[in-house]
């Protein structure tokens, strides 16, 4: 990352910050100088003091996943102020809630042919198919990490419109 | 959310800050007494003057959106140190993969269920035995062949033609003389009893108590040993009936069909039950071979 230039020139968040990047600077392998904008968003949006105090809480090899995903999120804040990151959890948990709405659907089309064929066997085998949508790791909406924002409750046929940006990440 | 009142308890940020919470206080809405961690949560990733920098510029009626926004995202990071909201994006977008991918599977098992029932639809019912050699669900027309007012040719047709093997016939008449009383629709519950039927097991079906009984035969009366041997090259397809004691319908098309044999098996079952069984292992596979 920044370890050509970490002796050299300081880091871009000590630049920024007009002071001296110490060998101890914990910004320095993550903020490199060339990168000038991923810690300027950071600090606009989560100050330089909160961002050193979540690196200093995780594991050293946890804190570069910990910086670009402060970095995603300041970047996300900044492009839009109301919704931030939020936003693309909103317009993905739209798209899982559709998926699951069509894949009920085309399930029970499924059993329907498979009824009318093989009255017995066919039809537990999908019931079983269809229960393991609630499985371990989904974000459904009694899971307490769903966002529930006024479009995700309007009906699916209504919500064509996706809000534009949000899902580029 | 609550709104707090002028004169009620502070806020959690001005709790916090131990400061005096004003009416006007722009986060008391958000950040009610009675829940502490959603504003330290809050404080610890944006921090007061931030989120109040963010709530700024933003007009009245996105205020609200905007600081739901900003406490879910603390949340998340409360919850996930190292990813925060970012995880919550990774499993989503593991989720729709998924998703994805069962609906894929699912569309593609209806279009061939469309198709399959467009072809049935379009042929004639004799067709029925060579989709069931393809391993192929049975249309709606195979559900005849399990009907008791089959016509007994039908129900001849298929072990035949379906199964391609010449012993077939004779060994699903053996299980039929046991299994005379079964209905096919209850084939499964049949199953399960039969294991618990020692008696039953002993006498035709279980292909090891057979085996053992033959054996002394054969030690016995090296006249029938060529005949054992022969038995005991037949002997695995004992496991396929087992898997196709579907096929073997009604009583009335199996008399129909082999008397002969049926006598046989009867012969043969009344014999076990005299506890007879080296005579009857006997003359058991000598009837079913030929």
């Amino acid at each position: 990352m920044a370890s050509s230039s970490y002796s050299n020139s300081p880091c871009a968040a000590c630049k920024f910050l007009r002071r001296k990047c110490m060998p101890d600077c914990i910004f320095a392998p993550y903020f490199p100088p060339e990168e000038p904008q991923k810690f300027a968003n950071v600090h606009k949006i989560f100050g330089a003091s909160n961002v050193s105090k979540l690196l200093n809480e995780v594991l050293p090899h946890q804190r570069e996943d910990a910086v670009n995903s402060l970095a995603y999120e300041a970047e996300a804040r900044i492009k839009d102020p109301v919704y931030g990151c939020v936003g693309a959890i909103s317009v993905l948990q739209r798209h899982v809630l559709r998926l699951q709405k069509e894949l009920e659907a085309t399930n029970a089309d499924l059993m329907r042919y498979a009824c009318n064929d093989m009255p017995t066997s066919t039809t537990s085998q999908y019931g079983r198919r269809n229960m393991g949508h609630e499985g371990a790791g989904s974000i459904g909406q009694s899971s307490g990490l769903y966002y529930s924002s006024p479009w995700n409750n309007e009906p699916y046929d209504q919500d064509s419109q996706e809000r534009g940006g949000d899902g580029n990440i | 959310m609550t709104l707090k009142g002028g004169t009620s308890q502070a806020c959690a940020a001005c709790k916090y800050q131990r400061r005096r919470c004003s009416a006007e206080c722009p986060l008391s809405p958000y950040f009610p007494p009675e829940q502490p961690k959603l504003f330290q949560n809050a404080h610890k990733l944006f921090g007061v003057s931030n989120i109040l920098k963010i709530l700024k510029n933003l007009e009245p009626g996105q205020k609200n959106e905007a600081m739901r926004s900003i406490i879910y995202q603390a949340n998340m990071r409360d919850k996930f140190p190292v990813y925060g909201c970012c995880w919550i994006i990774c499993q989503l977008k593991y989720q729709i993969l998924q998703a994805e991918e069962e609906l894929h599977a699912v569309q593609a098992q209806l279009e061939m269920y469309r198709q399959h029932h467009h072809i049935s639809s379009m042929q004639q019912p004799d067709d029925v035995t060579s989709q069931l050699e393809l391993g192929m669900a049975p249309p709606s027309n195979g559900l005849s062949l399990f009907n008791h007012t089959t016509p007994p040719q039908n129900y001849n047709a298929m072990p035949a033609a379906a199964l391609h093997m010449p012993q077939q016939q004779s060994y699903s008449n053996d299980s039929k003389g046991v299994y005379g009383y079964i209905d096919a629709k209850d084939i499964n519950v049949a199953n399960s009893f039969w294991v618990q039927q020692p008696n039953y097991a002993n006498n035709n079906n279980n292909p090891m108590s057979i085996q053992s009984h033959e054996l002394v035969v054969s030690q016995q009366q090296t006249i029938q040993q060529e005949v054992v041997q022969d038995y005991d090259e037949l002997h695995p397809f004992f496991d396929t009936i087992d898997d196709r004691q579907s096929y073997i319908d009604s009583k009335e098309a199996y008399e129909s069909s082999s008397e002969e044999s049926l006598k046989d098996t009867t012969q043969s079952n009344e014999h076990i039950a005299d506890n007879e069984l080296k005579s009857a292992a006997a003359r058991f596979s000598l009837t079913s071979v030929n």
